[in-house]
């Protein structure tokens, strides 16, 4: 466990970043969006497994968190003019504040129903966003004209590289030190971490309002990158697995895993889309993802990790 | 003698079952007392009732003669106080070393995020109970039941505790490793630990008690030293049936 932080994995992540930012020079208009997405996504895995695949509480509501920092920023921005350098931040706030509404239900219950509330947070907002003051929130038609902070798919793309690069790195830097071991031991055995003389309830706020803090600056700057909202999309049981699905299949628990599996779904949906249009792409890429965490539960951060080790294992 | 423990008149019902039925009694400092009863005897829930982890309907829990009803487990354990487990449950995904790094860690976020591991007092810990350094970064599915209960006991340590609660130490331990134990405990002694040690194996049991308190059906049965205890009538009613 313990591993410091090393030259060597600053390099490799210099060099990730880096190798990145070169793709627009490789790929086309048409993929670099793609790979926008993707990186959207990797956020959203990222947000998702510091609050659930670290400590176990499965949430199911993620969507209801991206929603809230989505909707602060463009309702402010869009309905009150005021500047994105204010309203982005305050959407952050907001989405932490709700990340703790979140939480209450933690203090309480696990597993299965801690899984339902959450999902439960997810529709109500969807209901709520239609019903009350649908002259802010735009009702189910959404909001359009939000204000976009790029031009273009080559500055939409550094930007999401640079959100997700930095939210990378924090996440993993912080993962690293005792907080990481200790979120991970909730998730293993909550009892023995309070056991051990630590605050398992301000542990678990903790990365509940980190991980809701990171939704929510994915969700407003994306909002800000598409230019609108549209609550069908937002919050749809389909994003929600696809956020889930990313974290799980590349791997709990790690920060490369959730990029990882982000990447994987997003050019796994974009690639069966001239054949499969509709949503049975989603019954092909579950299927896909069933077989792959069924094959190594751990994730493609594991298989990579097996691989590297038998050959280097061959090579010594 | 000072008394660092006290437990007086505890109630704790589970349902209609009366798990523990008016218990009362006291630990002095650096005594070491077994806890004895048949299966079902409602051993374990006292020490789940000590930790805060089940809470008592009534009555009163001290330690140092502080209240410790009203206080979260964590507290507890800040107090000085901590418990093993029958079914030792390790953190699975960390080795060896990172699992006694737990309870190591302070009690701050900011502490956790800013300040280094404490490998080399982790190491010591390890050592001092018999755990061999090969074995520290193994996995605990890798390691023997003598080795788990070396590891429960190596991270019950890491907390300081002053008093500590043994839940069958010795359970699925061979000779050799229940002698290796015992061994530790009794160095622990020397410097002071106070011991509550349930263990259905008595013949172990005995050479690391001053005392024994016997209990059947949650209720208090006597108390004295072992002999004596064994000797009770009613306790050889409820222990062994005759
Ligand atoms: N969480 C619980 N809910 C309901 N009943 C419980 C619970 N925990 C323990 N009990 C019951 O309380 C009684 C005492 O159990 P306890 O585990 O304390 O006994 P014990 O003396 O430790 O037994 P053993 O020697 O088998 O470990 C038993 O009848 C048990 O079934
Ligand atoms: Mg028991």
């Amino acid at each position: 466990m313990s591993t410091q932080i090393t030259w060597k994995h600053l390099a490799l992540w210099a060099l990730f970043l880096g190798g990145m930012a070169l793709l627009p020079m490789l790929v086309g208009k048409g993929t670099l969006r793609t790979i926008i997405f993707a990186n959207y996504l990797a956020i959203f895995a990222m947000s998702w497994d510091v609050l659930s695949g670290r400590t176990g509480y499965i949430s199911f509501g993620h969507p209801f968190l991206i929603g809230i920092g989505a909707y602060t920023t463009a309702i402010l921005s869009y309905r009150f003019d005021v500047p994105v350098g204010i309203s982005i931040p305050v959407a952050v706030i907001v989405t932490m504040a709700a990340g703790t509404l979140f939480f209450l239900p933690a203090l309480r219950i696990k597993g299965t129903y801690f899984a339902l509330v959450t999902l439960a947070f997810m529709e109500l907002m969807y209901q709520l966003v239609q019903v009350i003051r649908p002259d802010l929130t735009g009702g189910t038609r959404g909001i359009s004209g939000v204000q976009t902070l790029t031009r273009g798919a080559v500055n939409g793309y550094y930007l999401s590289l640079a959100l997700m690069g930095v939210i990378a790195i924090s996440l993993w830097a912080m993962m690293k030190t005792r907080l990481g071991t200790a979120l991970s031991a909730i998730g293993m055995n909550e009892e023995a971490v309070e056991g051990s003389g630590l605050n398992t309830t301000k542990l678990k706020l903790f990365a509940f309002m980190v991980g809701a803090g990171v939704a929510g600056i994915g969700g407003a700057f994306y909002v800000h990158y598409l230019g609108s909202i549209a609550p069908r999309a937002l919050f749809d049981i389909n994003f929600l697995f696809t956020i889930i699905v990313a974290a799980l299949i590349g791997g709990a628990s790690t920060i490369i895993g959730p990029m990882a599996g982000a990447f994987f779904l997003t050019f796994l949906l974009e690639y069966l889309r001239p054949f499969l249009p509709g949503a049975e792409r989603y019954f092909i890429y579950g299927s896909i993802a069933l077989i792959l965490y069924m094959y190594e539960p751990k994730g493609l951060y594991e298989i990579l990790r097996k691989a590297r080790e038998r050959l280097t294992g061959a090579n010594a | 003698m000072t008394v660092i423990l006290e437990l007086e008149h505890v109630v704790k019902r589970f349902g209609g079952l009366v798990a523990t039925n008016d218990m009362s009694f006291e630990v002095a400092k650096g005594e070491s007392v077994g806890l004895i009863g048949p299966n079902g005897a409602g051993k374990t829930t006292i020490f789940s009732l000590i930790m805060g982890e089940h809470k008592a309907d009534s009555g009163s829990i001290r330690l140092h003669g502080e209240e410790l009803t009203k206080l979260a487990t964590h507290k507890r354990i800040r107090r000085g106080v901590a418990r093993t487990y029958q079914v030792p449950r390790p953190f699975a995904d960390m080795d060896v070393l990172a699992n006694i790094e737990v309870g190591l860690m302070p009690d701050s976020i900011m502490a956790m995020i800013f300040t280094a591991p404490a490998d080399e007092e982790a190491r010591a810990i390890a050592r001092s109970v018999g755990l061999n350094d090969a074995d520290l970064h193994r996995d605990p599915a890798e390691l023997s039941m003598g080795d788990l209960r070396k590891l429960e006991l190596a991270r019950t340590l890491a907390t300081k505790p002053e008093v500590m609660l043994l839940d069958e130490v010795f359970a699925g331990l061979t000779a050799g490793e229940i002698e290796q134990i015992s061994g530790l405990l009794n160095e622990k002694r020397q410097e002071g630990m106070t011991y509550v040690i349930v263990s259905h194996d008595l013949r172990s049991l005995e050479p690391l008690i001053d005392r024994a308190i016997a209990m059947t059906q949650g209720t208090f049965v006597c108390q004295g030293d072992y002999a004596t205890v064994m000797s009770d009538e009613a306790v050889r009613m409820a222990y062994l049936g005759h």
